[in-house]
């Protein structure tokens, strides 16, 4: 268990609490991207590469993407007829 | 259920387990120990039999294909219920002009934004590319170089906008990479079949280990996986952020 190790787990973990202790919806979409980022670093030190490519390209790009959509298609007026 | 109810069965149950998670806890294998035989075997044999140097791309095409098989064909079923389920309740009757949210105005796109996604986009794409090309060599394959070829798309969306996006990605190709992809590894499987091997044997030549082409039939079905995991994120992506658009207003707005 090296430093670099160590390093990640807690970032992992912190990571993660703030995504629990985020109430706002817009933010913790935010902390959500942050978490999957995290993780993916964490793939990357335990020699898990593919694992931590799909993980960054799902949890940061996609589906926080996802969540702002819907979020922000939940509040709008779409200029009925 | 009241509150305190909740609280005492959690309670009761914590009671329970707790000691056989402190067992299980202090009982474990050390940190990185792996006293499962599979990896081993699959480090010492998967170069010499099917002259690939990336482990989890053999096993995820060769030999657990069938699992892979599997799972392309979830993610063509998850991909195709949601667009029923968004686009069948939202009808085809949005423009490209974006939805106002009450109290929040449309900021223009800002240059650097711009400079940016125009930037990184094609930059985004080659490396999709590339990662789904060295599949077998370099970690990476079809799933991970097809989400970030999806990711790329959107460099576009911010750069372009909306209308310029939707002039890239056309909804009709992205349903045929997706399906496409789906049956290139389904046929992967059964070509095998014609000439007396079994469902996804690998017959193709192996060639030669480290060069572009190697691991026959692995490419075939990382090639389809590719094509169905980027035609399926991308058209994820296009549903939901049609989803933000606001309703075409008949005979104004040119739309898409």
């Amino acid at each position: 268990m090296t430093l670099l190790l160590a390093l990640a787990f807690v970032f992992a973990a912190l990571a993660g609490t703030g995504v629990v202790l985020t109430r706002n919806p817009r933010r913790q979409v935010l902390a959500l991207a942050i978490n999957g980022l995290a993780l993916a670093l964490l793939f990357m030190v335990l020699q898990a590469p593919d694992v931590a490519y799909s993980e960054l390209a799902v949890g940061t790009a996609a589906v926080p993407l996802m969540f702002f959509a819907a979020l922000a298609s939940l509040r709008m007026d779409h200029g009925g007829k | 259920m009241s509150p305190r109810l909740r609280l005492f069965i959690f309670l009761a149950a914590a009671l329970a387990l707790v000691p056989s998670i402190v067992h299980i806890a202090t009982h474990m294998p050390e940190f990185g120990a792996h006293p499962l035989p599979y990896g081993e075997a699959i480090n010492h044999s998967a170069v010499r039999q099917r002259h690939v140097t990336n482990m989890v791309t053999a096993v995820n095409f060769d030999y657990r294909g069938f699992d892979t098989l599997g799972e392309e064909f979830m993610l063509l079923t998850a991909v195709t219920g949601t667009v029923v389920l968004l686009r069948g309740g939202r009808g085809e009757d949005r423009g490209a002009r974006p939805g106002i949210v009450p109290g929040r105005e449309i900021m223009p796109r800002s240059e650097a934004v711009v400079l940016l996604g125009r930037l990184l986009g094609p930059l985004v794409l080659l490396f999709g590319i590339y990662v789904v090309i060295h599949a077998q060599l370099t970690p990476g394959g079809g799933f991970q170089g097809g989400v970030i070829i999806a990711s790329g798309t959107l460099m576009f969306y911010l750069s372009e906008g909306y209308r310029g996006w939707r002039d890239l990605v056309r909804s009709v190709a992205l349903a045929a990479a997706e399906g496409g992809g789906c049956l290139i590894f389904a046929l992967a499987g059964l070509g095998p079949m014609l000439g007396g091997a079994q469902f996804l044997q690998n017959v193709l030549p192996l060639g030669r280990t480290r060069a572009l082409i190697s691991g026959g039939l692995i490419l075939i079905e990382n090639a389809g996986v590719a094509f169905a995991v980027a035609g399926g994120f991308t058209l994820l992506f296009l549903e939901f952020l049609e989803e933000t658009r606001a309703i075409k207003a008949p005979g104004k707005d040119p739309g898409k």
